[in-house]
């Protein structure tokens, strides 16, 4: 018993000679809040940017007074062959281990994107560190610019850009894609990926120079971009997204501006608050179709013309007007993407495979033109339960009749 | 010890008996030797032993007293024969409470050690042990380190025979016990074994004497050489003998099944067997109302889990594991080390002993300056290492946390073993991370699985698990829904009678209604009015036996009495 | 040994020996195979789980106080006896590579990427060898707490998960095939062998043998449910495609569970909790291997052999786990032959030449009595 204690414990004291391997201190490491990646200087190169927090001034001073030098981020780049590489060459000038498990976002250049962004893919979904909830977008401007830009109220810009996918479900600029979907639809044998896109716009007004107007950039979510297999086929502008997110995602809210019924030079906002949304594939004579089906609860929340919801015509017309709308506008996006992009990101495939398991098997391969050719028909149905606060109109008293 | 054997015996002889008793004791200037005279009479004299400071002056002089002059009156009524002088010392002379006729030597000298004192009286073959005890001993005080806020506040002294009594006037059983020992072979100290008959599991009173005969040391101080002496795991850092100042506990301790063990000079009881759990109850959870007993008995397990693993999972974050801690978290706790030059685990190892160290000082400061120390040394010292840069501000918050949860443990020889135990783990978790932290904590686990308190399962009930004992783990049943004993007691397990759950009274009558139904119903009345004369009698504790039959009659109350 | 366990912790031992592996690694294997019906799979796998449980339980009632070893000791011989032994224990071992490749991926790819394999080998010896020394009702008990961690595990991981869960992943049913499903699950199969074997060499410590079925049945039962779970999440939040792209899936699963904004990725606590059912599951391992080696060499106690049967076990392991190709492919292909094939193939034996020597073993087996 006692040779056996003494094997034990040469064993365990073994355990001490393993020196802490893999341990990191947190000041060790530079946090990465976002990544850009575009094209690099020469061909087949890639240029990575990173974005590193700086934890003094991102969080103000705890503690000991540190130099601080106000900037809350450093951004670098590196240039490689591969990302991989790329990165490797990054940990050159970084006096920090790069670390990507705080990473929010990776934001890609569209000419990039254009040459497949299957390496992307399989690199952030390899690497243990990277969260699979990691918001992906494209951007036409240079990625390095994107993440770079102190944008919005936040203090360090990646983060920023992760919040504003925050409220995707109610503004409908752009849809809030993950790492997690874009892998599940690049693996799928149907659905295409479909990537949220940013651009820098100039929106902010310099508080030292107002009278500069608005010429300072802040990035801002524009539509998105359409991809067949891992290459960007084609862009989807903002305004033209609401019909497409609706298949892939519940929205939450959606606005839409029809003409006053009485008075079309004047402008009614409505607000879309409950959206339900079937889709149905049929399958008849070896033709596919899919009927889809919303029905939206409606609320008025800004009339240009005196509009109140006791007026049962003005409604019915009111409902029937934003219904085309919808209409015109859902159906303008899908024609888009089947006739010019020809790429399922609707998800049809799947609900069609859901359905006639059998007759899938078969049209597996020549997917992207059935779809192609695939009839879709919509069938809005909208109601308008409220008026906001307001039940009378608002009309001036001394314009109002009969007095 | 190589004095007396036990046989040597005293003699008749005056002169010889105190020969004896000087030989043994020597000349210590304590011992004080009165010469009597018995009734005056030169021709029986006595001697009187007995030490200063143990025995009570009182009591001495009553000794005397009743030897030289109170006899004598009685003695002139009756003229009894000078060869009866034993049997009349005995029996008409002597006033103290409490006396004895010993013959040897050994118990002799035992007993003037103990305060008592020693008369001998020419031509008696026996000696007089009168228990003339009585010395400064501290009065009946609140514990110092159990405090309660609702709850009696007498605690127990440092006078064995106080202390049992303090228990014996809460448990008026006839079936209370008191068994008692004399351990160590120069201290002899008293050691009393206390169970109550009939609800001890058999075998584990018998247990104990056997533990506690098997020690041979030279001297017993205080009950912590007991505990180590008959601790099941000599080994663990885990404590399974409870000690406890409250005469309380060890009464409720009593009323489960357990066996306490009171030292002398130490206001420390022990109690076996332990359950871990009963170190994180306290008295306050079963006098206030069950649902804040519960609530804060909850709150003093998550104190424990904190107190146990919350600088480890710091640590571990921290240094291995950055991408757990959510992002915003994680630049403050990096902006706040910007400046610490150690590595998280020194940082913490560094704030843990000076927080012990802190708190070490403040127990063994006089007491005006020991408040200083605690509290402003702790906030200053920490605020202070946090400007200086040695410390990062996050790491005092952790240590501080820490350190308050392990003072929400009640019981203090618990809050011991759990810092105790909490080095390892930090150390496991700050050089191996996640499988440090896990594998320490499953050999942790393991260990405490093992272990037996006096046969029972440390970590019981919880596992091996006891559906009946949950009622009185993690939350307090109220009162009226305990039925039963927990699992380790034996024999007479029922302790509550039925219906105890309390109910508003029946609705007030309307009288009319009242009178017509007493027509109709007068003979149910009666016997409603005869069931609550029989609750109430039944429950009539001057009738010693009523204890048991009111649990006899929860059955068939109406019955047995429409036959009376 | 006169060590006895309860019903209860009969069941708690095979649902910690079941879990582990059975919903990280066996649901990215048969998700390979047939992508969305794993959870089908899984049922059928359930299904056969209890078969096989029931009919061990049957056979070996003949003989209660007798384990696999003994039974056969007892019917064919000594000689029989030994090499059942022997290859019980080349079982385990191939077990013992199983779960240590789900403890070893589990914590080091995704944990502690840096710290070298064996660590973790030289860990899990530590506490096998420490917990079995004292018998196996510390490691019951700790079994029961191993319930409870499980539970909580899918608690957890339901709260982060269902928000994102889309049932259209889910569907069709049956989308590979009505044969390739059934097919699939023979990986799955493999665990429940596993708890099976376990149960063949433990069964005599459980008291009151007139609830062995029902008790353990009940384990395989209630631990197929509480695995079952996983399959459908995993392909309802990830889809199956992307769990099949991984070696262990039910940490792509943790990881992407979130509550809210603050607390992401807390697969640490989730790890916390799953980290106590393997830890069991080692320590029944070694127990088993123990239990084998001493039958084999005919010895009265388990303990003199548990340092040596530990260093085989990790040697072993250690070899099959370093190479995660090499790994993968044991487990994927000969294993599942070995281990379906050993148990079912020792209780066939065991149950008919018990029917065909019946008289023999009878006579026998009175007499001892």
């Amino acid at each position: 018993m006692k040779r056996a204690k003494f094997i034990i414990f040469i064993i365990f004291s073994s355990l001490l000679l393993t020196g802490c391997a893999g341990k990191r201190e947190i000041n060790d490491l530079a946090l990465v809040m976002a990544v850009g990646i575009d094209k690099g200087s020469k061909d087949g190169m890639v240029k990575v940017t990173a974005q590193v927090s700086r934890p003094g001034d991102a969080r103000g001073q705890t503690g000991a007074p540190i130099g601080q030098s106000g900037e809350t981020s450093w951004n670098v780049e590196a240039e490689g062959e591969t990302i991989f590489e790329a990165i490797r060459n990054l940990t050159g000038i970084s006096s920090r281990r790069v670390f990507w498990a705080h990473n929010f976002i990776i934001v890609i250049n569209e000419e990039v994107a254009k040459e497949g962004i299957g390496d992307i893919i399989d690199f952030f979904t390899r690497n243990p560190e990277l969260r699979m909830r990691t918001l992906v977008a494209l951007t036409p401007d240079k990625a390095s610019e994107i993440t770079s830009t102190i944008t919005s109220l936040e203090v360090v810009p990646g983060e920023a850009l992760s919040k504003l996918f925050r409220y995707t479900n109610i503004s409908t600029l752009a849809p809030h894609t993950e790492i997690k979907d874009l892998l599940a639809a690049y693996l799928s044998e149907s659905t295409e990926p479909i990537l949220a896109r940013l651009t820098l716009e100039e929106r902010k007004i310099d508080s030292l120079k107002p009278e500069k107007g608005a010429k300072v950039n802040q990035v801002g979510l524009s539509g998105a971009g359409v991809f067949k297999n891992d290459k960007l086929v084609g862009i989807l502008q903002a305004d033209e997204l609401q019909g497409i997110i609706l298949f892939r995602d519940k929205i939450d809210s959606g606005v839409v501006v029809i003409d006053c019924p009485k008075e079309p030079k004047n402008e009614i906002s409505v607000e879309l608050n409950k959206q339900k949304f079937d889709v149905e594939p049929t399958y008849k004579n070896d033709k596919v179709s899919f009927n889809a089906k919303l029905d939206a609860t409606v609320t008025v929340v800004e009339a240009g013309c005196p509009f109140s919801i006791s007026d049962k015509e003005a409604v019915k017309q009111l409902e029937k007007s934003v219904e085309a709308k919808l209409n015109d506008d859902i159906n303008k996006s899908i024609e888009k993407i089947q006739k010019e992009y020809q790429s399922d990101v609707l998800e049809l495939g799947k609900i069609f495979q859901n359905k006639y398991p059998y007759e899938w098997k078969k049209m597996k391969k020549d997917w992207a033109d059935t779809f192609a050719n695939a009839e879709i028909n919509l069938s809005i149905q909208a109601n308008v339960e409220s008026g906001s606060l307001l039940f009378q109109p608002t009309i001036s008293g001394k314009e109002r009749e009969g007095e | 010890m190589e004095t007396t054997s036990k046989d040597k015996r005293f003699t008749a002889e005056l002169e010889k008996n105190i020969a004896i008793i000087r030989r043994e004791l020597g000349d210590s200037i304590d011992l004080v030797k009165r010469n009597i005279f018995f009734l005056g009479n030169r021709q029986v004299s006595s001697v009187l032993f007995y030490i200063d400071g143990l025995a009570s002056v009182e009591h001495v002089e009553k000794v005397i007293d009743a030897m030289m002059f109170e006899g004598n009156e009685f003695i002139k009524r009756n003229q009894l024969l000078i060869s009866d002088l034993q049997t009349l010392i005995e029996q008409h002379v002597l006033m103290n409470t409490s006396f004895s006729m010993i013959e040897e030597v050994e118990k002799a000298l035992i007993a003037i050690l103990s305060g008592d004192s020693i008369l001998f009286v020419d031509g008696c073959q026996k000696a007089f042990h009168i228990q003339t005890k009585g010395w400064d001993t501290r009065s009946v005080d609140e514990p110092q380190t159990e405090q309660v806020v609702r709850g009696s506040r007498d605690g127990f002294t440092e006078n064995i025979r106080t202390n049992t009594a303090l228990v014996r006037r809460r448990i008026r059983d006839p079936e209370l016990r008191l068994e008692t020992m004399s351990i160590g072979l120069r201290t002899r100290t008293d050691v009393n074994i206390a169970y109550i008959n009939g609800i001890v599991k058999k075998g584990l009173v018998d247990e104990v004497k056997k533990r506690l005969n098997r020690i041979q040391i030279d001297g017993i101080l205080e009950s912590g050489y007991i505990e180590e002496m008959i601790a099941d795991s000599p080994f663990s850092p885990f404590t399974t003998i409870m000690s406890t100042e409250r005469p309380d506990k060890v009464a409720s301790a009593l009323l489960e099944g357990r066996v306490a063990i009171f030292v002398d000079n130490t206001p420390f009881v022990l109690v076996v067997p332990t359950y871990f759990w009963q170190f994180l109850q306290a008295s306050d959870d079963y006098y206030m109302g069950f649902m804040a007993g519960s609530f804060f008995r909850i709150i003093r397990y998550i104190a424990f889990i904190i107190s146990l693993t919350l600088t480890s999972i710091y640590v571990m974050l921290v240094s291995f594991h950055q991408e757990m801690i959510p992002t915003p978290l994680a630049l403050t706790i990096a902006s706040g080390r910007e400046i610490v030059p150690f590595p998280v685990l020194l940082e913490a190892l560094l704030m843990e002993i000076t927080f012990e160290l802190m708190r070490e000082a403040g127990l063994r400061m006089p007491k005006p300056v020991g408040q200083a120390v605690s509290i402003v040394g702790s906030l200053v010292i920490g605020q202070a290492a946090v400007q200086a840069g040695i410390v990062s501000p996050f790491m005092v918050i952790v240590v501080a946390v820490t350190g308050i949860s392990s003072f929400a443990i009640p019981n203090y020889s618990a809050s011991y073993s759990i810092r105790l135990i909490r080095f390892p783990l930090l150390i496991a978790s700050g050089t191996l991370g996640l499988l440090g932290f896990s594998v320490m904590f499953t050999l942790l686990a393991i260990h405490a699985l093992s272990i037996r308190s006096f046969g029972e399962s440390y970590l019981a009930p919880a596992t091996p698990f006891q559906p009946n004992d949950q009622k009185d783990t993690l939350i307090r049943f109220p009162w009226w829904g305990m039925k039963k004993r927990p699992q380790l007691a034996d024999g007479d397990t029922i302790k509550l009678g039925s219906h105890q759950k309390p109910k508003p009274p029946n609705k007030v009558k309307d009288p009319i209604e009242k009178n017509k139904d007493n027509q109709s119903e007068s003979g149910g009345e009666e016997n409603q009015k005869e069931e609550d004369k029989s609750n109430m009698e039944s429950r009539d504790n001057s009738d010693i036996t009523g204890l048991r039959r009111w649990k006899k009659k929860t059955g068939d109350n109406k019955g047995a009495k429409r036959k009376e | 040994m006169k060590v006895q366990i309860s019903n209860g912790m009969l069941m708690a031992l095979i649902i910690n020996m079941l879990y582990a592996k059975s919903i990280g690694m066996t649901q990215g294997i048969m998700a390979r195979e047939v992508k969305g019906d794993i959870w089908i799979s899984t049922f059928f796998s359930t299904f056969q789980g209890v078969l096989l449980i029931a009919l061990i339980v049957i056979v070996m009632k003949r003989i209660p106080e007798g384990d696999l070893i003994d039974q056969f000791h007892r019917i064919l011989g000594k000689f029989p006896g030994k090499l059942v032994a022997i290859s019980v224990f080349v079982f385990f071992v191939g077990a013992y590579g199983n779960i240590m490749a789900t403890f070893v991926y589990h914590l080091k790819d995704y944990f502690l990427p840096e710290a070298p394999t064996l660590l973790f080998v030289l860990a899990a010896f530590l506490i096998g060898i420490y917990a079995i020394h004292f018998g196996i009702e510390v490691v019951a008990r700790m079994a029961l707490i191993g319930v409870f961690s499980i539970i909580a595990l899918n608690i957890l991981l339901m709260l982060g998960s269902l928000s994102n869960f889309d049932i259209r992943e889910l569907q069709p049913v049956f989308q590979s095939g009505f044969k390739e499903t059934v097919w699939a699950s023979r990986h799955h199969n493999t665990d429940y062998a596993m708890a099976a074997m376990m149960v063949c060499m433990i069964l005599p410590l459980v008291r009151d043998k007139e609830t062995w079925i029902k008790s353990s049945t009940a384990g395989i039962f209630y631990g197929g449910i509480i695995i079952v779970m996983w399959p459908i999440l995993e392909t309802g939040v990830l889809t199956a495609d992307v769990a099949a792209q991984y070696i262990v899936s039910c940490m792509q699963m943790a990881r992407s569970a979130e509550i809210g904004l603050f607390i992401h990725r807390y697969e640490m606590i989730m790890i916390a909790f799953f980290a106590l059912s393997i830890l069991t599951q080692i320590i029944m391992a070694f127990l088993c291997s123990s239990i084998a080696v001493q039958k084999l060499l005919g010895l009265k106690d388990y303990r003199p052999v548990i340092i040596p049967v530990g260093l085989i076990l990790s040697g072993s392991c250690y070899w099959l786990v370093k190479d995660h190709h090499r790994a993968m492919h044991f487990i994927e292909g000969p294993w599942v032959y070995l281990s379906i094939g050993t148990v079912v193939g020792l209780i066939g034996i065991l149950w008919i030449s018990g029917l065909v020597f019946r008289k023999k073993w009878k006579a026998n087996y009175e007499v001892k009595q």
